[in-house]
């Protein structure tokens, strides 16, 4: 390969001048900011009565009107919880699915979507249509069938029958296709191509750099929905080997199904990811920033 | 291998880098072998884990086939059963009206969300996170928290009417109320959602589109509808198809305002068809017909989606 | 054979397999963990909600009494869940526990249609336990040709749970002798509801919903949904019609405070705030209500017989050995201890499962509960079961159920005129099971 691949032959900087994007009349006015708070006082409310729900016994919950401030009894409710299910092994094995099936539907999604976005060959609106028609399958409809077969593999009741099937999705494809039809830009290929580069070696030098950021969102949304799968994961795995969704189903003791546990259970089943959004937020989101390089 | 018919961006010219005869011939069938490549984990995947169970549900359709028991079968008479039964039709209807109801108000508080979140200020990342706290929450606690949320007798919802002298209305029981409630539990949930994908959408165009439309003293709402709409049409197009798709399906949302039963209220007026098919298939055992459900549902959303691509697109352009 | 894989659908699944197996290439190795020749057993236990067992500490006991045996306990919160993804196991043949358990609404779907998928109870050790039972509890699991499918665990007496301090305000008799002497039949049952309606204090409703009086009064029935014979008799068993309208009659008369049970989170506070005065509850309902009302709900509420002292039963469980378990042997000497009548007395006492055998009645027959004011719920209870009719039981039970209570909450609810609703309910079923 020649030395002139070692870096994309036309760097963003030059394409974007580094000040220029500044100009913008963009920061945000007061009014924003009214919105915004408003909107995400909406998002939080819910989230904020979980945690009141969470800290609080679960007959005072039906009291009328039902209170607002959170109570004494979270820590005591998070006990009873964990107790009652493996939620450290719970947890443990949610990271390990859902960080599975982020990896590998990021590159794999971001391969395929580079090819129909990009790439000319045969049949490729036809693929892509298939692809596309695969979204609309109910997700519920073909879990019998797919016991079977996760039965016939053996595989039943392990991580990596609810892995599987996820490895990839239909969603993804479209989702970095689209983002790639506009973010990527098509004199970027060319002069790739007129420096001799393989498209392996363009995909690497200059399609995932700029897809990051649509790579980036979709990794979020990505762990999140693995995260919160439940329907299939209940029907395969059971409470000896869960993952967060399926022991936070099996929450609650008696013949009544204690919220105040529940809500508890599902307070510390959320809790990682928001950690990892607040950890990760400023990467994440100055990564969309960093990376909004077409010029 | 199969011939590329339309020359690809720039094969005008011969690449500099294959000097060699055999190096060109390489370079050449790693250039048209590539595309397959690229998208054949997508495929074999899914042969392997959706298209068995797809193909296996059309045949299990055409039976009569209770768990633990043998099919029967039993030809088209599933379907005969479907399209002659009323809570078929009305589970049509309000899949329909409540993704009217969830998806249009969604998708335009998401773009606008998404056109503030793109200033710059300070607390972006609070505001950002903030935006996709819902989404991070299980459908279970959310529908759980909404349920109390729109409570006749305690719930704050009729709390905060009854400030400005509405009388107490029975959400759960009525028939748009129900559904206006689910599509608000829908709303708090994906607005978030799309605005990232939205977000993230903006991102990518030009910023000499603002700045040339700037000079040309456009206001901000004027940059928004010549810059940023046109910009982001890709990725409407995407949130559009995606979200009618989600809505054909609405299942997790109904089901837990509906306790976890998928009656959809005493006159199934939040039944969907994604509840319809449980039922069948979960609350009732009959899986010939929830398969019927689905596949009758998958066709419909073809024709939908196809439907509503057609009309985003003649909107955008 | 019925729930093995026809051959077409083993060819397809063997396809859909080899093409999943190369994919996964080696990548996993055998698991799977048979029980070694030495003596020593793994028993699996799948069950739903609350049977007891693991929070008494049966499984640990029974471990400790039977060396060699460990019991590995797999739990679903709910029946819902639980059941579809049983189902699914079931089918393929694998991935099922040792023991299962069998909630009562599905034990006439089990015993019509699954016979094959469990094992006959006896031709195993626990067959001496099948004759402990009250007389209706074995029969439900037992199929035409006389194989027993299922041990049961507990049963669902009911009895009429009120609040004492609402009938007081509304001067209707607050102890619980006094209160049934009052209710001879349903009829005046719903007499004293226009009483208290008349008195109560605002936003107090006489009961919770219509549908659960329609399946209060039918839990009392013999025949309700099927005949004898098996044959479905819904929409012609006056009992069946009779009790439709009372309810209905009582929801359009506002006797009801319109909450679905179970579903509607009104419900659950309602124990607390008073929405309703009275329920007719079946004894597991006791905890739910205690849990519900919290400790601020203590002595409020207290609980007397059904009208007229009539048995009822509504709920319970059973413990099955499906016909895929290694370990049929040890499987059945294990339900057989579990469902004993000292380790029924024991759950009784400890999380409130009322017992289902003869004997297990008998222990817990004097019982009290403090938080009811003292009802002598063992008392009121045991008389309920013993009272009970044989009930026939029908795989379609809970669809015809769903429709009516469905149609019923139509008509308190959403003002659908009674006749329309029941027309309706009966759509319904024909669309589902005609």
């Amino acid at each position: 390969m020649t030395a002139t691949l070692e870096r994309p032959p036309v760097t963003p900087a030059t394409r974007v001048p580094a000040r220029g994007r500044l100009r913008r009349n963009d920061s945000a006015g007061p009014l924003t900011y009214v919105l915004l708070c408003v909107t995400a006082f909406v998002f939080l409310v819910p989230f904020y009565y979980m945690v009141v729900a969470a800290s609080r016994p679960m007959a005072e919950m039906n009291r009328t009107p039902p209170p607002l401030t959170p109570g004494p009894d979270l820590w005591s409710n998070i006990a009873k919880a964990v107790e009652s299910q493996d939620i450290g092994l719970a947890l443990l094995n949610s990271t390990i699915v859902s960080g599975v099936v982020t990896a590998s539907t990021v590159l794999l999604c971001t391969l395929a979507g580079f090819a129909f976005a990009k790439l000319r060959f045969r049949g490729r609106s036809a693929l892509f249509a298939v692809a596309l028609g695969t979204m609309m399958i109910p997700p519920s409809l073909g879990v019998v069938p797919l016991y079977a077969l996760m039965a016939n593999l053996g595989l039943a009741g392990e991580l990596s029958s609810v892995i599987l099937p996820s490895l990839v999705a239909a969603f993804g494809v479209f989702f970095m296709r689209q983002y790639l039809v506009q973010a990527l830009p098509d004199e970027l290929l060319d002069a790739a191509r007129v420096d001799g580069a393989t498209s392996l070696r363009t995909f690497v030098s200059i399609v995932l750099p700029i897809a990051r950021p649509g790579m980036a969102v979709l990794a979020m949304l990505t762990f999140m929905t693995a995260w919160n799968d439940f329907f299939w994961p209940v029907i395969t795995l059971n409470s000896t080997n869960p993952t967060v969704q399926v022991a936070l189903n099996n929450l609650g003791s008696g013949y009544v199904p204690d919220t105040s546990v529940i809500m508890a259970g599902t307070l510390v089943g959320t809790l990682p990811v928001i950690v990892v959004f607040l950890l990760l937020g400023r990467q994440i989101v100055g990564g969309i920033i960093a990376g909004a390089v077409k010029g | 291998m199969p011939t590329v018919q339309r020359p690809v961006p720039g094969e005008r010219t011969a690449p500099p880098g294959a000097g060699t005869p055999w190096r060109a011939r390489l370079f050449r069938v790693e250039e048209r072998s590539a595309p397959y490549a690229y998208v054949a984990p997508f495929f074999l995947l899914f042969a392997a884990f959706g298209l068995f169970p797809l193909v296996h549900t059309a045949w299990i359709s055409l039976h009569s086939y209770r768990l633990g028991s043998e099919m029967e079968w039993l030809g088209l008479e599933n379907y005969a059963w479907l399209l002659s039964n009323p809570a078929f039709y009305n589970a049509l209807w309000k899949t329909f009206t409540i993704g009217v109801l969830s998806t249009v108000p969604q998708l335009a508080l998401a773009l606008g969300l998404a056109h503030l979140l793109h200033y710059r200020m300070r607390g972006r990342t609070f505001f950002r996170v903030s935006m996709i706290m819902p989404y991070a929450t299980s459908v279970a606690a959310a529908a759980l928290v909404f349920a109390q949320l729109f409570g006749r007798d305690a719930g704050a919802v009729n709390w905060l009417l009854g400030i400005v002298g509405v009388d107490a209305v029975d959400w759960r029981n009525g028939d748009w109320t129900a559904q206006l409630a689910i599509s608000v539990i829908v709303i708090w949930r994906w607005t978030g959602y799309n605005a990232l994908i939205y977000l993230a959408g903006m991102q990518s165009i030009s910023q000499d589109l603002y700045e040339a439309a700037a000079l040309d003293g456009a206001s901000r709402w004027q940059q928004f509808r010549h810059v940023t709409l046109p910009g982001l049409r890709p990725t409407i197009l995407f949130t559009v198809v995606v979200s009618t798709i989600g809505a054909s399906q609405l299942f997790g949302e109904p089901l837990i305002f509906g306790g976890g039963k998928p009656d959809g209220g005493a006159l199934g007026q939040y039944q969907t068809l994604g509840l319809f098919m449980y039922q069948q298939g979960w609350t009732y055992g009959s899986l010939g017909r929830a398969a019927t459900v689905a596949w009758v549902t998958f066709l419909l959303i073809i024709v939908l989606v196809l439907v509503n691509t057609r009309i985003a697109k003649r909107r955008a352009t | 054979m019925t729930g093995r894989p026809t051959p077409r659908r083993t060819t397809t699944t063997a396809l859909a397999t080899a093409v999943a197996g190369t994919l996964l290439l080696a990548a996993c190795g055998g698991g799977g963990s048979g029980n070694a020749d030495d003596g020593t057993v793994e028993l699996t236990v799948g069950l739903f909600g609350t049977f007891g067992y693991e929070e008494v500490g049966l499984f640990d006991r029974y471990e400790a009494e039977n060396p060699g045996v460990t019991i590995t306990y797999e739990s679903t919160q709910g029946e819902d869940t639980y059941w579809p993804a049983l189902q699914t196991r079931l089918a393929s043949g694998s991935g099922v526990a040792d023991v299962q358990g069998i909630e009562v609404a599905r034990i006439a779907d089990v015993v019509t249609n699954q016979a094959d998928l469990w094992t006959d109870l006896r031709d195993t050790p626990a067959a001496s336990a099948i004759g402990n039972y009250v007389e209706w509890k074995e029969p439900a699991a037992t199929t035409a040709d006389g194989a027993v499918l299922g041990l049961g665990t507990d049963i669902g007496p009911m009895g009429i749970c009120y609040r004492t301090d609402l009938l007081g305000q509304a001067g209707l008799p607050t102890e619980p002798t006094a209160l049934a002497a009052r209710m001879q039949t349903w009829d005046d049952y719903v007499a004293l509801g226009r009483e208290y309606q008349a008195a109560a204090p605002a936003g107090s409703a006489w009961m919770d919903s219509a549908g659960g009086f329609y399946n209060a009064i039918v839990s009392t029935e013999q025949e309700i949904y099927y005949d004898a014979s098996g044959a479905l008799v819904h929409d012609s068993n006056p009992a069946v019609r009779a009790a439709f309208d009372t309810a209905a009659a009582a929801g359009q008369a506002g006797l009801t405070a319109r909450l679905e049970q179970f579903v509607d989170p009104g419900w659950d506070a309602g124990f607390a705030s008073g929405s309703f005065a009275t329920i007719a509850c079946p004894s597991w309902m006791i905890g739910y209500i205690k849990g519900k009302a919290g400790d601020a709900g203590a002595g409020l509420w207290n609980v007397t017989t059904l009208p007229g002292g009539a048995g009822g039963n509504w709920g319970g469980a059973y413990l099955g050995i499906p016909a895929a378990s290694e370990n049929v042997e040890e499987a059945a000497k294990l339900i057989a201890w579990l469902t004993a009548p000292e380790q029924q007395a024991e759950v009784f006492a400890s999380v409130g499962n009322f017992p289902s055998t003869t004997a297990a009645i008998e222990m817990v027959g004097d019982a009290t509960d403090p938080w009811f004011n003292d009802a002598p719920i063992g008392q009121i209870f045991s008389a309920s079961s013993t009272n009970a009719p044989v009930q026939i039981l029908g795989p379609q039970d809970g669809v015809i159920k769903s429709a009516m209570v469905q149609a019923l909450l139509s008509v308190e609810a959403n003002g659908v005129a009674p006749a329309d609703a029941w027309t309706a309910a009966l759509a319904d079923v024909t669309n589902q099971v005609g």
